[in-house]
C-alpha cells in the first residue's frame, strides 16, 4: 500500500488512548487483588489437603486453566444472564474484573502452592514443635519466605493480566484497545493506531517490570 | 480492615441512593453499537458519532427517552441484547427470517443492497457470479456471510470471516473481494483513500431495522421508536440525516 506513515496521527491519538488507560489499569489492578486473594485460598486448601474442599479446588483450577479466558468472559456476561436474571444487573466492567480474577487465580494458585511446597518441610516441623498451630506457622514462617519465591511468577501473571484486559471490549468495556480500534475505523490508519496502543502497553509493562525488580530487591535483602 | 469495612458501607449507601431515583425521571434506553462501522457508528477524536447516533438522538428526543450508547465489538451485541444488558441494537441490523423469528423489529429505517468490492483495477470481478474460487472477506457475525452461502450452493466461494479490517486486506490483495452493503462500501472507498472499487451492481435488497426482545416491556419501547421513526420519515428528518452522512437518501 502506498499510504505513508503518519507520525502526527500517533501524537494526536496518544492523549485519547491515555484517557482510557485508567480503565485498563483499574481492571488489571482490581483483577489482580481479587485473584491473589482467591489464589492464596486455593493454594492453602490444596497444601493443607482439606478433605473434600481440596477436590473442589482442583476442579476449579482444572476448569479455569482448561478453558480460554474469552470463553469464560462470554459465559459470565452473555451466558449466565439467560438463566439467572440476577446476572443481568452486572455491568461489563464488573464482569471483566470477575472473569480476569477467576481465570488468573487458577494459575496463580499453582505458583503460590509451588512456592509453599518449595520451603523445606523441616521448618513446619520446627514451628509445630514450638507449639504453633499449622496456620500460625504458615502465616509467620512459611508464607513470608514463599512470597519471595512466588513474586517473579506472580508479577508475570499480572503483566499477562494487563494485556488480557484488551478482551474486555468483547463485553462492551471501552478501554485503550477498544478506543484504538474505534478511532482506526474512522481514520483508517490501522498501523498507526495499533502501533500507538502497542507502545502504551509496552511502556506500562516496562514500568511494572521496574517495580518488580525493586520489590525483589527488598524481599531478597535478608538473603 | 475496619477502614475497608467503613468504605464498603459508604459505597453501599451510595449505591442504594442511586437505585431509588425518583420515578418521574426520564427513562433511559440503552442502545448497543459497535463503534467500528464507518460512517454508521464510529469514534473520531474520542467522540462517538455517525448515522446511527444521529438517528437515535432524534428518536430519543421525540419519544422522550434518555439514550445511552453502549459500544461493544459486533460479535458481542446480540449476546448483550439477549442477556438484557441493552434494549436494542443500532448497527445496520438486517431483517432476516431467523432474526424475525426471535426478535421484534422496528420498522426498517435503511434500505440498501449487498455489494461486492475489490481492489482497484481488478476488473475480472464484476459481481457475485465472478466470486467462484475467490477469497472473499466478510465481517464476523454479520449476515453477509449467510447471504453469500445462500448463493454459493456448491461451496465454490472461499468465504473468510474477519473481526476487523476487511477493507485493509482487500486493498493489500490478501483477499480478492469483500462483501458489505452498498452504502458503506461506497463511503469507505471515498473516505479511506484505499485503492478499492465497487464491482458491479448491488444484489439482494436488504432492510435494516432495530431488534428488540419479544417481551411486553420491550415492545412498548419498540412501538414508541416506530412512532418516532414514522414521524421522522414523514417530515424529512430521516432523509436529512442520511444526506448528511451519505450524500444520498438511503432510508427510502
Amino acid at each position: 500500500m502506498q499510504s505513508s506513515f503518519d507520525f502526527q496521527y500517533i501524537i494526536e491519538l496518544m492523549p485519547i488512548l491515555l484517557k482510557y488507560l485508567g480503565v485498563t489499569m483499574e481492571m488489571a489492578l482490581w483483577g489482580f487483588v481479587f485473584a491473589l486473594i482467591l489464589a492464596l485460598g486455593l493454594a492453602l486448601v490444596r497444601v493443607f489437603k482439606i478433605t473434600f474442599v481440596q477436590h473442589l479446588a482442583s476442579l476449579y483450577i482444572s476448569f479455569f486453566r482448561g478453558t480460554p479466558l474469552l470463553v469464560q468472559l462470554f459465559l459470565l456476561y452473555y451466558g449466565f444472564p439467560q438463566f439467572m436474571p440476577i446476572f443481568v444487573g452486572m455491568d461489563a466492567f464488573t464482569a471483566a474484573i470477575i472473569g480476569l480474577s477467576l481465570h488468573f487465580s487458577a494459575y496463580m494458585a499453582e505458583s503460590i502452592r509451588a512456592a509453599i511446597l518449595g520451603i523445606d518441610k523441616s521448618q513446619m516441623e520446627a514451628c509445630l514443635s514450638l507449639g504453633m498451630t499449622r496456620l500460625q506457622a504458615m502465616k509467620r514462617v512459611i508464607l513470608p519466605q514463599a512470597s519471595r519465591v512466588a513474586t517473579p511468577s506472580l508479577m508475570n501473571y499480572f503483566i499477562d493480566m494487563i494485556k488480557s484486559t484488551s478482551l474486555a471490549f468483547t463485553l462492551g468495556v471501552v478501554e485503550i484497545m477498544a478506543k484504538a480500534q474505534m478511532e482506526a475505523s474512522s481514520s483508517f490508519k490501522f498501523f498507526e493506531s495499533f502501533l500507538a496502543v502497542a507502545v502504551v502497553y509496552w511502556v506500562v509493562v516496562i514500568i511494572f517490570t521496574r517495580i518488580q525488580h525493586l520489590l525483589e530487591y527488598k524481599l531478597n535483602k535478608a538473603y | 480492615m475496619n477502614v475497608f469495612f467503613k468504605k464498603a458501607l459508604v459505597a453501599l449507601v451510595a449505591a442504594t441512593s442511586l437505585l431509588t431515583v425518583p420515578a418521574f425521571a426520564q427513562e433511559t434506553v440503552k442502545v448497543g453499537m459497535s463503534g467500528r462501522y464507518f460512517p454508521f457508528t464510529f469514534s473520531k477524536s474520542d467522540v462517538l458519532q455517525g448515522f446511527e447516533v444521529d438517528v437515535w438522538n432524534e428518536v430519543a428526543k421525540r419519544a422522550d427517552y434518555k439514550v445511552e450508547f453502549v459500544t461493544s465489538s459486533f460479535s458481542g451485541l446480540f449476546g448483550m441484547l439477549e442477556a438484557g444488558h441493552i434494549d436494542t441494537i443500532a448497527n445496520q441490523i438486517t431483517i432476516t427470517e431467523a432474526r424475525t423469528a426471535k426478535y421484534a423489529f422496528s420498522i426498517p429505517y435503511v434500505i440498501d443492497g449487498v455489494q461486492v468490492t475489490v481492489r482497484k483495477g481488478r476488473d475480472d470481478i464484476q459481481g457475485v457470479e465472478d466470486l467462484k474460487g475467490k477469497k472473499v472477506a466478510v465481517n464476523l457475525g454479520s449476515n453477509f456471510e449467510q447471504v453469500l452461502r445462500k448463493i454459493d450452493t456448491n461451496n465454490e466461494i472461499n468465504i473468510v470471516t474477519y473481526d476487523t479490517g476487511i477493507e485493509q486486506d482487500v486493498a493489500l490483495g490478501r483477499a480478492d473481494a469483500f462483501v458489505m452493503d452498498r452504502v458503506s462500501s461506497a463511503q469507505l472507498i471515498k473516505k479511506a483513500g484505499l485503492p478499492l472499487q465497487l464491482a458491479g451492481k448491488p444484489f439482494e435488497k436488504i432492510e435494516n431495522a432495530m431488534p428488540f426482545l419479544n417481551k411486553p416491556s420491550q415492545l412498548i419501547i419498540r412501538d414508541k421508536v416506530n412512532t418516532a421513526l414514522e414521524a421522522m420519515r414523514a417530515d424529512g428528518k430521516l432523509a436529512e440525516i442520511s444526506n448528511k452522512w451519505f450524500d444520498t437518501d438511503i432510508t427510502q
